[in-house]
């Protein structure tokens, strides 16, 4: 028993023990850096890193191994690649919390390295950018450089609402429209395939149809903060209560009136989530999650499945008037603390992101062998291999080294109009709630109370399935209440006008 | 008291005894001085130097009013806690953890100690000094460890900061004292018993011991060592003090538990899984004896692998299945109601269906496989019996009421005790799947493992809320199958699991 | 000796009519699934599932057979998991259960509370992740994916079950008394009785080992090690996390039918099983044929 206990301790010991070690960087080793990255490797993996690291090795003594963090439980992959200390570089992103790990103290505070080590990178990034990335005034990721729009919007069959003449969805009155119109003239076909929003933003809606809230209000954070607080994209630090407004009463009302006109299923709330719905006809619109990208793959499938079919998208910021582009921490590298060779880190990432050779050899792999160009400029895979972004680094995306694809040029002028619109906001295409991060540590468990009364009780109020509105509505009221929503809205609050302070939102 | 102890002991000389006595008062007396030496008012870790030490954990004027100087090995880990020095908590923890065993092992031999005329026969009061052992042991490594904590901590802040009480040195030693005196009772103990000891035993089965290796390596790398997570459910975890050195935060992360309608929770977790216990049993021993009795082989092998394969279909397809079976609109069985005039029936927003169907989808998915067990059993039984049975006149159903369904209850009570430790854990993907995250079904369908699931997404980071919820569930367990074990060992010592 | 029963014949009736019923509810999803694996995928997401494909295809058997090689290599890694855990941890299972079984051996219950608490108490996944990948260092072996279920407490106890089910007490202490070690006594009067026993615990844990994708899923470097069930899982939950992602960031997304696929995949994974199970099955399908024969 006794000798049991010892060698118990001894091994905890060297467990506690392991992931301290770190040294100054020695230039005459090797380093072999482990870059870890989203989803499966290509087939190619192999190729196109020898003849990655048979420059890098040269210039740098350095090699890099991409791992992979496969699609099956990545969030849980990616936290463990992080607290085992499993990579040098890894891929960030404000949806893999990039913030929250930042704040945590999982990576290594970049600024002085860019300084001594990337100061090209760092010129090319431009302060703006890299400012979107610190967290509590540390850099903590290099950006990726090429601006994109994800704004939400509705995704709609344009062929339909043109043979039925109905009016474009933009407002929500024009949407009911629509979806009302379409069920009088074909009352077999389906609607709406909304569902019950999965961890990510949770704590900020419940059903689905709550993304409608984006055509409705200008608000800074497209669907609502979270706790039920709202503020517009115009005055961000004027913190207002939706939960406990009229407002609130009469959006749950309006979905209750939807949900009863049929516009989507009754069981919804357990919906398997069926993504291809919309694509096989069976939806006439999505309005959840959508973005200028999906529009465009949709319109793909259309054009070779169903060439009658014509796919149209409407951002509800044209609507409200608030747009703006990607936040910068939307695709980011970083560094982390454990790493032995920070240096060397920042200079292999400096190279790849302004070397044009060496970002398209990452990117696009081997020219010749598995794409190359066509007379019109576009970028055409040979050997799918190794696709495109084959190693899913869109962290390492270079606006001025981006091969284009045919399809990007319909994005891009999506991404034109928006900008367009985003330049006359009050805070001209500025991503302003992206950049911040909320430390809940102090309310975690009245957080987690009240983000299980919000699935317990809200998403069934936003899906319109309560029999009485003002009772389910005083309901959960009365029991967010309850979860102790008063102590996450004062933290929260308190930390999102530091925020808005700090970059002088006001 | 068995008789051939007790003249055993008759025979012995007086002086003997007398000797004996004395012995055991003094053993009674080391285990009260630990006892009372473990009490919170005898100082084992003191703060020397206050001013210095605080300013090395660079503590704030705020905090420092409320640590006071003087701490027990019972008391450190508050000081841990409000001086947010996670450096020292495993340590602490550990401490805490030995120290609490010693304490119950101390109290432990007192019980045995009045119970010894009531225990097992032949065992007299050998197992009195086997805890007393444990327990001097165990205080004997937590005043040893408390040394060793404090020198960490001075070394770790470069200064003299903590000092030992002078408890702290009493405490191995009385142990040692204790330790002695029982180790030399007990060799005369097992004399009279015709008892052995490790060594002994070791030497008779020393194949034993090692048929026991590789079940051993096993079960420390891959469970006992990583037991040690145990501990993050205390913490607040960060990446710069990382797993062992972030903050010490008491039961904060169960906060959550209380939170919630803890209740409900439980009561619903329990409900389902004594329904799928016993139902489950009794489905798998019933069809186990009508497949053991279908004459013709093929016939018994071929609906035996039919009832099998729906352990195949994994969750996510069912979930698809399920769904297209109980939708409101196009659902198989609404369709099939539409078609005979009934009305549609609105599953996903009533909850009172669900524990049926939640229910039959687990029957469903699992008689197969563990019917397996049962046929096993079934096979293993002699034909013997039933030869017997049949010239006594006895009649199919007697048969199996008399000889099958008696020779199945061990197999039976060995995986209702197995299940019970997992009373408080549920099927969480047959739940996850078939529910999803509809919050008008939970008052029926929310079980304590998708509850923590919920909780645990919206919270990234939080390796102490699951780890605490965990521990809740494992607590909880144990308590059960503690209980339930010491019942049946009283009734029935075969069937009990240890 | 014929015996005149007339229960049998009501018993008779009762057995077929409750299997009859059982093993059709239990066959007629497969035969769901094994349909919806020959349908397309739109047709799937129109009109839902059927008992009989309504427009024949293999379009998802395609799909999952796209590059042969890498299905092929991950057939090969799960035969090679099977085998090796169900044989090693077979032989070691059923030593520990022999141990705990023996009333002679002192610790036979601290023992098996030390392997019951196990089930009981665990530290959670993180810790024993870095236990594999950290301190073993084994990321990336196929040791890392075999070997942490190599014992399942539930079959040692099963197991024990069966040993003193099947070896009365009486049995060993005579060949005890005839001067036999306990090495003697487990490979030869044991082992031999213990047919139904091994087959039980050997098919379950030979399932174990074919069904499981996670520790392939926590423990691979490449694709190499990836088991049979970690390839097709991760195969449609590359299209799903793709479509997820692009909500996030502007991503061309792959094309995967993903609802026929998912079917076609169950059988691709669950077949061959199905097919060795019947192999299996003698050893504790053998039933009570007396009164069957004799009556």
């Amino acid at each position: 028993m006794k000798k049991l206990l010892s060698i118990v301790l001894a091994l905890i010991l060297c467990l506690s023990l392991l992931p301290l070690a770190s040294a100054a960087d020695d230039m005459s080793e090797e380093a072999n850096l482990v870059f870890y990255v989203m989803g499966d490797a290509p087939k190619d993996e192999v190729a196109v890193e020898e003849a990655i690291n048979a420059i890098l090795k040269e210039k740098f003594n350095a090699t890099i191994d991409f791992q992979f963090s496969t699609w099956t439980d990545f969030n849980l992959k990616y936290n463990n690649t992080l607290i085992s200390s499993g990579a040098d570089l890894i891929y960030v992103a404000n949806w893999e919390n990039y913030g929250l790990n930042a704040n945590n103290g999982a990576f290594l505070e970049m600024d002085e390295l860019l300084d001594t080590y990337g100061a090209e990178l760092k010129a090319l990034c431009g302060d703006g950018m890299l400012n979107m990335c610190r967290v509590n005034g540390d850099l903590y990721c290099i950006p990726a450089l090429w601006p994109e729009y994800v704004s939400l919007g509705i995704k709609y069959r344009e062929d339909l609402r043109a043979k039925y003449d109905l009016p474009y969805p933009t407002t929500l009155e024009n949407i009911e429209a629509y979806l009302k119109g379409i069920k009088d003239a074909d009352p077999a076909q389906g609607l709406l395939r909304p569902t019950n929003t999965e961890s990510a933003s949770s704590l900020i809606i419940g059903f689905d149809t709550a993304y409608l809230l984006a055509d409705k209000y200008p608000w800074v954070a497209p669907f609502g903060m979270p706790y039920g607080l709202a503020a517009n994209y115009e005055t961000p630090s004027d913190v207002y209560d939706y939960w406990f407004s009229d407002d609130f009463v009469e959006d749950c009302k309006m979905f209750k009136s939807w949900a009863d006109q049929g516009f989507w299923s009754k069981s919804a709330l357990s919906d398997t989530n069926d993504n291809e719905a919309y694509d096989n006809g069976l939806a006439v619109a999505e309005i959840a999650g959508m973005n200028p990208n999906k529009q465009i793959t949709s319109a793909n499938n259309f054009a070779k499945e169903h060439p009658e079919w014509e796919s149209a998208y409407i951002t509800y910021g044209e609507n409200t008037g608030v747009l703006y582009p990607g936040h910068a921490t939307q695709n980011g590298t970083a560094i982390l603390r454990s790493s032995k060779y920070p240096e060397r880190c920042m200079m292999v990432l400096n190279y790849i992101m302004t070397d044009e050779a060496m970002n398209c050899l990452v990117q696009y792999g081997i020219k010749g062998k598995h794409y190359e160009l066509d007379e019109n400029g576009f970028y055409v895979n040979l050997d799918d291999s190794f696709p495109y972004e084959g190693f899913n680094t869109w962290n390492l995306r270079v606006n001025d080294y981006k091969l284009k694809q045919p399809t990007d040029v319909a994005l891009q002028a999506m991404f034109d109009k928006y900008a367009e619109l985003g330049a006359k906001t009050k805070w001209p295409n500025v991503n302003i709630w992206d950049g911040f991060t909320e430390d809940y540590t102090d309310y975690a468990s009245e957080r987690a109370a009240v983000g299980n009364v919000m699935r317990e009780l809200l998403a069934p109020l936003q899906a319109g399935l309560v029999s009485d509105v003002d009772t389910a509505v005083a309901d959960f009221r009365q029991k967010v209440t309850n979860a102790g929503l008063q102590a996450c809205r004062d933290g929260f609050t308190e930390q999102w006008l530091d925020y808005c302070a700090e970059y002088n939102y006001q | 008291m068995s008789s051939p102890i007790s003249t055993a002991r008759l025979a012995q000389g007086s002086d003997r005894r007398t000797d004996e006595r004395r012995k055991l008062i003094v053993l009674g007396l080391c285990a009260i001085l630990v006892l009372v030496l473990f009490l919170p008012f005898f100082t084992w870790i003191r703060v020397a130097d206050q001013d210095a030490l605080y300013s090395a954990m660079g503590l704030k004027a705020s905090v420092i009013k409320k640590l006071t100087p003087d701490h027990s090995i019972l008391t450190f880990l508050s000081f841990v806690e409000t001086s947010k020095q996670g450096v020292l908590g495993f340590w602490s923890f550990l401490l805490l953890i030995v120290a609490l065993a010693a304490i119950a092992l101390c109290l432990l031999a007192f019980i045995r100690y009045l119970r010894r005329n009531r225990v097992a026969e032949g065992k007299g009061m050998l197992r009195t000094y086997s805890t007393f052992q444990k327990g001097m042991v165990f205080s004997f490594a937590t005043a040893v460890g408390t040394i060793g904590l404090i020198i960490f901590a001075n070394h770790h802040y470069g200064l003299a900061g903590f000092a030992p009480g002078i408890s702290l040195f009493l405490v191995p030693v009385i142990s040692l004292v204790g330790y002695a005196i029982s180790k030399r009772l007990e060799k005369t103990e097992r004399v009279l018993c015709r008892e052995h000891g490790f060594i002994e035993e070791f030497r008779r089965n020393w194949i034993l011991f090692l048929f026991l290796v590789p079940c051993f390596v096993f079960f420390l790398i891959n469970n006992y060592l990583p037991m040690t997570g145990i501990y993050f459910a205390f913490t607040q975890f960060n990446f710069r003090d990382h797993l062992f050195a972030s903050p010490y935060v008491g039961f904060k992360n169960f906060e959550f538990l209380v939170r919630s309608e803890i209740l409900h929770l439980t009561q619903n977790t329990i409900l389902y899984n004594l329904v799928f216990i016993v139902v489950g049993n009794v489905l798998q021993v019933f069809f186990a004896i009508l497949i053991s009795h279908v004459a013709n082989q093929r016939l018994r092998k071929t609906s035996q692998t039919m009832i099998f394969m729906p352990y195949f279909v994994s969750y996510v397809i069912l979930r698809v299945l399920v769904f297209n079976m109980f939708e409101y609109e196009v659902g198989l069985i609404n369709n099939f109601l539409t078609s005979i005039d009934r009305a549609k029936v609105d599953f996903y927003n009533t909850p009172s269906y669900w524990p049926w169907i939640i229910t039959l989808f687990y029957l469903w998915k699992n008689v197969g496989y563990g019917m397996v067990v049962y046929l096993a059993t079934i096979t293993g039984i002699s034909t013997e019996y039933y030869e017997a049975a049949q010239i006594d006149g006895a009649n199919i159903y007697q048969q199996i009421r008399y000889i099958t369904v008696p020779l199945l209850k061990p197999t039976f009570i060995i995986l209702l005790l197995y299940a019970l430790g997992g009373i408080m854990k549920g099927q969480f993907e047959l739940f996850y799947q078939l529910v999803g995250n509809n919050g008008t079904l939970f008052s029926t369908t929310d079980i304590f493992d998708t509850y923590v699931y919920r909780i645990t997404t919206t919270q990234p980071l939080s390796m102490g809320l699951g780890t605490a919820a965990g521990l809740f569930q494992s607590l909880f367990g144990f308590i059960v199958i503690v209980l339930t074990n010491f019942l049946i060992k009283r009734k029935n010592p075969e069937y009990a699991l240890f | 000796m014929k015996i005149k029963d007339p229960s049998k014949m009501g018993f008779s009736v009762i057995k077929g009519v409750f299997l009859t019923i059982l093993s059709l509810l239990c066959v007629l999803p497969f035969v769901v699934i094994v349909s919806g694996s020959f349908t397309s995928n739109q047709e799937i997401i129109r009109n839902g599932f059927s008992l009989f494909p309504r427009d024949f295809t293999v379009e998802a058997y395609k799909t999952i057979f796209k590059t042969p090689e890498d299905i092929l290599q991950a057939y090969k890694m799960n035969v090679y998991y099977t085998g090796i855990g169900t044989v090693l941890g077979l032989i070691v299972i059923t030593l520990t259960a022999y141990v705990i079984s023996r009333k002679e051996f002192k610790y036979r219950n601290t023992v098996s509370f030390l392997i019951y608490f196990t089930t009981i108490f665990g530290g959670g996944m993180i810790p024993w992740y870095l236990m594999y990948a950290n301190v073993l260092n084994l990321r990336g072996t196929t040791l890392a994916i075999w070997f942490p279920a190599l014992i399942t407490p539930f079959l040692v106890i099963l197991m024990r079950t069966f040993i003193t089910g099947s070896v009365p007490d009486a049995v060993v202490e005579s060949a005890k008394i005839d001067g036999a070690g306990h090495w003697r006594i487990f490979w030869q009067i044991v082992l031999p009785v213990l047919g139904p026993g091994l087959a039980t615990v050997g098919l379950f844990q030979a399932l174990g080992y074919w069904n499981d994708w996670y520790r392939s899923s926590m423990f691979s470097t490449s694709s190499k090690t990836w088991s049979l069930q970690f390839y097709l899982y991760d195969l449609v939950n590359s299209t799903q996390a793709m479509r997820q992602m692009a909500q996030y960031a502007n991503v061309n997304t792959a094309d995967l039918p993903t609802q026929s696929v998912k079917l076609a995949m169950s059988v691709v994974a669950t077949g061959p099983i199905l097919i060795l199970y019947p192999f299996v099955q003698r050893y504790f399908v053998s039933g009570i044929t007396v009164g069957a024969v004799k009556g």
